[in-house]
C-alpha cells in the first residue's frame, strides 16, 4: 500500500494505492473524494461497541469509521477532509501515543489502534463538539487541519510553549500539558484570546495556522436568517 | 525583532522572535501559539482612540506583547486564509483596510480615517485606517487571498474589495465601475477605487464579501 | 493578447494584457483591477445572437441559466480601446485557475466553474440526471464548446484521473471530464443505513474511457465541517 500526499500545503489531498488485495486503510467519514469502483467500502464502529460507547459519551464526534478495502492491485483512493489546508503524516511507532484533536483524524492504517481518551481532556475542548483522541500502535497516521500545520519542538523552549486551544492539532504522549486563560481574566475577554494550553517537555506539538471559530464568526453575518431552530437538509 | 512569514500564500503565519523586552503591539485574537515568557497587556490606546477604532470594524483592543528575560518568539495569524506583507514604514506611511491590520512596532501610530458617507469598502461596514511612524518601524498587513503588489504609474482602478494596503502619497478616489446604470446595477462589481499618481497598491487576490456571500448560501440558516 | 495566471494554486489570479481593439469576458463579479484605459459594458450571458428576437431568447436563456445553473446572469466585457490596457480576474473561491484553449471540442465542467473566456466560446447548460431526493451538489454541468481561451476555476487544487473501466467520484469534487465517459449519479454507502452511517454523499459512477479532472476541496464538505462550530 503506497501513500502519496498531493498539491501541499494548501489544498493537500491524500492518494492512496493498494498495491494487493486485502490491504484496508481507515478514513473519517465524508472523507471520500474518489475511488476505483472496485474498493470495498464498510462502514463500522471501529473497535467494537465498547470503545465507540465511549466515543459517543464524551458528547460529539462520530461514531463510524469507514474502511476502504482494495480488491486488486493499482487500485486508488483518494481521501480529504473539509476545510481547506494541509496533511501531515506521521509514522506510529509503539513507543509514544499521539494525543489528537477528533477533528483532526483524516485516516490510519489499521494497525494503529485509536482509542478515545476520558479523562485526559482537562477541558481542553469543552463547548467545542471535538474530543480528544490516542493513537497507538505501528504504522501511518494522517492529521489534517483547516490551515498550514506548523511543527513545534517543545524541547526548544524550557519555560514551555503555549497555544491558542483552537489551534491544537496534536501532540506526543510524554509533554505535559495544562489549560489556562491568557494573563487573567481581564485579558480574557478583551484580548480576544480565549483559552490556552501550555506545554512542557520533551516531544512535538502540531499546531493550525487557522481556526474554524474565527471562520464561523466572520461567516455569521452572510448567513441567510432562518428561524424554525431546526437544521433542514 | 525578526519577523519570518511562514505557509504563504494561503495559510500564512507570521513568526515573531523578540529581543528581551522588546515588544509587538497585534490585533485582539491574532495570536497562535507564543513561548511562555511573553508577557501580555492590553490596552485601549487612550478611550479615544479606541472608540474611534471601534467605529472603523476594527475590534476595541490590541495586544502589546513583551518578550522577558530572554529571547521570546509568537505566532500571529489571520481569521481568513490569505496572505501576509510585512512593510517597512516610511514617510508618509500607509493607508490600509482596517481589516487587514495585524500587528505593527509599538510606536507606529494607527489612526481612523472616515472613508466619507457611503463608506469606503461596498457594505462591508470596513473603513481605512492610516500608518505613520516618526522613527523606522514595521507593519504587518493580511489579506484574504494572495497579496500582489502593484506599481501605480498614473492611473489605476481597483474593485475596493480587493484593497490592502497603499502608499500614503497615491491619490485616491472612490466610485462605481461602469458607467451606466445598468452597469452599475448589473455588473456585479461593487465600488472601484481610482488612483492616481506614483506609488504602489497591495492588492488581495480574492474579495472575503463575496466569499462570504457564497459560502454564506450554502451554511444552515441562523435563527437571529 | 497575453495572459498570465499568479498565486496559483492557492488564490490563483488572471492577469490579461490587451492589444488594442482586443477584449475578454468575464463572468461578472470577476475583475480585481484594470487599467483606467480598459472600458467595461456589461451583456448578457446567452449564445451570440443578433436580431430582436435573438436578444430576447437571449434572456431567456440567462434567466434559465441563473435559475438553475449557478451561472450569474450577466457578463462584463472588458475592452481595450486605443491603447494597450491590463485587467486582473479572479474567482470567488480559493483554488486553482486553469487555462484551456479549445479549438472545436467539447468539454464538460461543473457549473460555477467559468470564470473567462475570449474568442468564439459556447456555454449550454447540460442535465446531470441524479437519482436521490438528498441532492445538495449542483447536478448539472456546463459544456464549453468552440474555439478560444477559457478560464474556469476550482476549489482547491485540480487532480487527473485516467478512467479505464469504473471509477467513483463524489459529486461535489468533480471540475470536469472528457473522452468517452457516461456516468450516472448513486448514493455511496448502498442502502439508506450506509448512506447516512457512512457519511458519503452523492457519487458519480463513470464508466468508459477519459479523463476525469477533480479538485482537492468541495463546498458542501467544508459547509459541513463548518457547521459544528457555528454558533445558533
Amino acid at each position: 500500500m503506497q501513500f502519496e500526499l498531493l498539491d501541499k500545503p494548501d489544498f493537500t489531498i491524500l492518494r492512496v494505492l493498494f498495491d494487493a488485495p486485502g490491504e484496508q486503510v481507515l478514513a473519517e467519514p465524508s472523507a471520500m473524494v474518489a475511488r476505483d469502483t472496485a474498493v470495498q467500502l464498510q462502514t463500522e464502529l471501529t473497535g467494537g461497541a465498547m470503545a465507540a460507547m465511549k466515543r459517543k459519551l464524551l458528547a460529539g464526534g462520530t461514531m463510524f469509521l469507514n474502511t476502504f478495502t482494495g480488491t486488486a492491485p493499482g487500485q486508488s483512493l483518494w481521501i480529504a477532509p473539509g476545510p481547506e489546508g494541509d496533511i501531515e503524516m506521521l509514522q506510529c511507532d509503539g513507543a509514544a501515543p499521539v494525543f489528537l484533536s477528533s477533528g483532526a483524524f483524516l485516516a490510519s492504517a489499521p494497525t494503529v489502534r485509536l482509542d478515545a481518551n476520558w479523562g485526559g481532556a482537562k477541558g481542553l475542548f469543552s463547548g467545542t463538539g471535538t474530543f480528544l483522541l490516542k493513537a497507538e500502535g505501528h504504522g501511518a497516521l494522517f492529521l489534517c487541519a483547516y490551515g498550514g500545520i506548523h511543527t513545534v519542538d517543545v524541547g526548544q523552549y524550557p519555560s514551555g510553549y503555549v497555544v491558542d486551544t483552537q489551534h491544537i492539532v496534536a501532540w506526543t504522549g510524554g509533554l505535559d500539558y495544562k489549560v489556562r486563560s491568557v494573563g487573567g481574566l481581564k485579558s480574557l475577554f478583551l484580548s480576544g484570546e480565549g483559552l490556552v494550553c501550555e506545554f512542557r517537555g520533551t516531544g512535538r506539538l502540531w499546531i493550525s495556522t487557522r481556526n474554524p471559530g474565527s471562520l464561523a464568526a466572520f461567516l455569521q453575518a452572510f448567513r441567510r436568517v432562518g428561524g424554525r431552530g431546526a437544521s433542514g437538509s | 525583532m525578526k519577523i519570518n512569514i511562514l505557509y504563504r500564500p494561503a495559510h500564512t503565519m507570521a513568526q515573531i522572535w523578540l529581543a528581551p523586552n522588546e515588544s509587538i503591539v497585534a490585533e485582539a485574537g491574532a495570536m497562535v501559539g507564543m513561548s511562555t515568557n511573553l508577557a501580555l497587556q492590553t490596552q485601549t490606546g487612550g478611550l479615544l482612540k479606541g472608540l474611534k477604532r471601534l467605529f472603523a470594524g476594527e475590534t476595541l483592543f490590541r495586544n502589546t506583547f513583551t518578550a522577558e528575560g530572554g529571547n521570546g518568539e509568537l505566532l500571529l495569524a489571520h481569521a481568513l486564509c490569505g496572505d501576509m506583507a510585512a512593510l517597512e514604514l516610511t514617510p508618509p506611511g500607509y493607508f490600509l483596510a482596517s481589516s487587514a491590520f495585524i500587528a505593527s512596532s509599538p510606536h507606529v501610530e494607527i489612526e481612523t480615517r472616515g472613508g466619507g458617507l457611503r463608506g469606503f469598502f461596498s457594505g462591508a461596514g470596513m473603513f481605512v485606517l492610516k500608518a505613520t511612524s516618526q522613527a523606522a518601524g514595521q507593519i504587518v498587513v493580511g489579506g484574504f487571498g494572495g497579496i500582489v503588489e502593484m506599481a501605480c504609474d498614473g492611473n489605476l482602478v481597483i474593485d475596493t474589495g480587493h484593497l490592502v494596503a497603499w502608499d500614503a502619497a497615491l491619490q485616491y478616489k472612490v466610485g462605481r465601475s461602469g458607467s451606466g446604470w445598468i452597469a452599475s446595477l448589473f455588473s456585479g462589481e461593487g465600488l472601484v477605487c481610482h488612483f492616481s499618481g506614483k506609488g504602489r497598491v497591495w492588492v488581495q487576490t480574492r474579495n472575503s464579501g463575496a466569499y462570504g456571500s457564497a459560502l454564506g448560501r450554502v451554511l444552515p440558516a441562523r435563527v437571529s | 493578447m497575453q495572459h498570465e495566471i499568479t498565486h496559483g494554486p492557492s488564490f490563483a489570479m488572471l492577469c490579461v494584457d490587451l492589444e488594442p481593439g482586443e477584449s475578454v469576458l468575464a463572468e461578472s463579479g470577476a475583475m480585481v483591477a484594470r487599467d483606467s484605459s480598459v472600458g467595461m459594458s456589461v451583456q448578457l450571458n446567452g449564445r451570440r445572437v443578433s436580431g430582436f428576437f435573438g436578444k430576447l431568447k437571449s434572456f431567456v436563456i440567462a434567466v434559465l441559466r441563473k435559475l438553475v445553473g449557478g451561472e450569474t446572469m450577466f457578463v462584463s466585457r472588458f475592452a481595450a480601446g486605443t491603447s494597450r490596457g491590463r485587467v486582473w480576474l479572479a474567482p470567488r473561491m480559493s483554488g486553482m485557475l486553469s487555462h484551456r484553449e479549445m479549438k472545436g471540442e467539447s468539454l464538460i465542467v461543473s457549473t460555477g466553474a467559468y470564470v473567462a473566456s475570449t474568442g468564439d466560446i459556447d456555454l449550454r447548460v447540460r442535465w446531470g440526471g441524479f437519482r436521490g431526493a438528498m441532492a445538495r451538489e449542483g447536478l448539472f454541468f456546463l459544456e464549453i464548446s468552440g474555439t478560444g481561451n477559457v478560464w474556469f476555476n476550482s476549489y482547491g487544487a485540480i487532480e487527473t484521473i485516467d478512467v479505464k473501466g469504473s471509477y467513483l467520484v463524489d459529486t461535489g469534487h468533480i471540475v470536469g471530464y472528457e473522452g468517452n465517459l457516461t456516468f450516472t449519479i448513486r448514493s455511496a454507502g448502498g442502502g439508506v443505513v450506509g448512506f447516512l452511517a457512512s457519511g458519503e454523499g452523492l457519487v458519480c459512477e463513470f464508466q468508459g474511457q477519459g479523463r476525469v479532472y477533480i479538485q482537492s476541496r468541495n463546498i458542501t464538505s467544508l459547509a459541513s465541517w463548518l457547521s459544528a462550530s457555528l454558533p445558533g
